[in-house]
């Protein structure tokens, strides 16, 4: 270490941070008490300084950028939307066990019964338990550019709906009786799009990790695994760095899908005859 | 104490008050609290260390506040604004630490 210079402004700095003037009034003031007149300069000054901290607070406040403000507020937006549909489909869920229960106890004949519920859970219309596969697949990560650290614009490695629809089918060929995407059951009417970059399950957005579940026969992960769709997605694990992997699982339940919705027929009036109308 | 109830009701004046900024004043704001908590906690420090005297710190204060914005402004006006605030943040910034540190071996003996 070399010894301290006089004039190295920085180290003076740090070695004695106080105004050297406090210590020049001490001295030149001795013994003697303070005048009490600078009691009220000093509170002055203090009533500026106070009144400046709260004036840049506001300030910091103010200019808090405009779009973080609407951001902010279009999360909680979203946030409470999402509570709302959360709610709306726990009691859709209710009404719906209440709707089957009602059904069950008007058909009363127990077969029919017993050949409706097999039917919603065929068509997926009703909620349904058992034991089956889960495929899941992540998109690759960015490619990461080693010198620059960027990212590459574009990346081959992301998992398209295309590719959800084949592990969906693929499913099916496998014996698949119930399959849902990301908890989104798929029925006969159901689509599996994209949308701007987006996938669709029954219009409904979904994002990776992508978990397609199904229910059918205890082979269903092997055989589904051996199929030329896994083959597929087993050459884009080296390839494209994208993330596939199936499971065999037990105890599954998929959620009912939404009831399609009709929008031009209509049940017919109870008719007397009830035979087809003219 | 009759400081500490000043900065209360300046505080609180401030809240209540809300005043806008004009824009031209607006970037010597930053500067002007940095050098205003300069003048706090070297007038702390020095009431800690027994030798506080109300002229001295008004006029650090003021003069602290006043050197600052002469120096953004002429900043400003030379085009290289940005880095004499950094200047004043750092010499500023350390003469803080090293005051706020002797406070705080004066209060918690460490």
């Amino acid at each position: 270490m070399s010894s301290p210079r006089r004039d190295d402004l920085l180290g003076e700095l740090f070695r004695n941070p106080l105004d050297p003037g406090y210590a020049a009034a001490a001295a030149r003031r001795g013994d003697a008490s303070p005048p009490k007149s600078g009691r009220w300069l000093t509170a002055a000054a203090m009533l500026a300084i106070g009144f400046l901290l709260a004036v840049a607070y506001h300030q910091v406040v103010a200019a808090a950028p405009g779009t973080t403000k609407a951001r902010a507020d279009l999360v909680a937006d979203v946030q409470a939307r999402q509570r709302t549909a959360d709610d709306l489909q726990r009691r859709a869920a209710e009404l719906r066990t209440q709707v089957d229960q009602a059904r069950d106890d008007a058909v009363g004949d127990a077969d029919s019964a017993a050949r409706l519920k097999a039917l919603a859970a065929g068509t997926g219309t009703s909620k349904v338990t058992g034991d089956g596969a889960s495929v899941r697949v992540v998109d690759a990560p960015p490619q990461v550019d080693p010198v620059t650290g960027r990212a590459a614009a574009e990346n081959l490695g992301l998992v398209t709906d295309r590719d959800l629809q084949d592990i969906a089918n693929g499913l099916w060929q496998a014996g698949a009786e119930a399959v849902a995407v990301n908890g989104q059951r798929l029925t006969a009417t159901g689509t599996i799009r994209a949308a701007g970059g987006v996938i669709l399950v029954d219009f409904r957005p979904v994002t990776s990790p992508y978990e397609v579940t199904a229910i059918g026969p205890p082979g269903l992960a092997d055989s589904f695994g051996s199929s030329g769709t896994a083959k597929r997605f087993k050459r884009y694990i080296e390839e494209y760095r994208m993330q596939f992997s199936v499971k065999k699982r037990t105890n599954l339940t998929l959620a009912a899908a939404a009831e399609p919705p009709l929008r031009y027929a209509r049940t017919p009036s109870p008719t007397p005859s009830g035979g087809p109308t003219r | 104490m009759i400081a500490v109830i000043a900065l209360a009701i300046g505080v609180a004046a401030g809240i209540f008050i809300e005043p806008s900024v004009p824009l031209g004043l607006q970037p010597y704001l930053p500067i002007a609290v940095v050098a205003a908590l300069d003048a706090v906690f070297g007038g702390v420090r020095a009431k800690l260390d027994g030798i506080f005297d109300d002229k001295q710190f008004v006029v650090s204060f003021v003069s602290n506040v006043l050197v600052a914005g002469l120096i953004v402004y002429l900043g400003d006006k030379l085009g290289v604004g940005g880095q004499l605030s950094t200047g004043v943040v750092v010499v500023l910034g350390v003469r803080i630490f090293g005051n706020v540190a002797a406070i705080r071996r004066h209060l918690f003996r460490a």
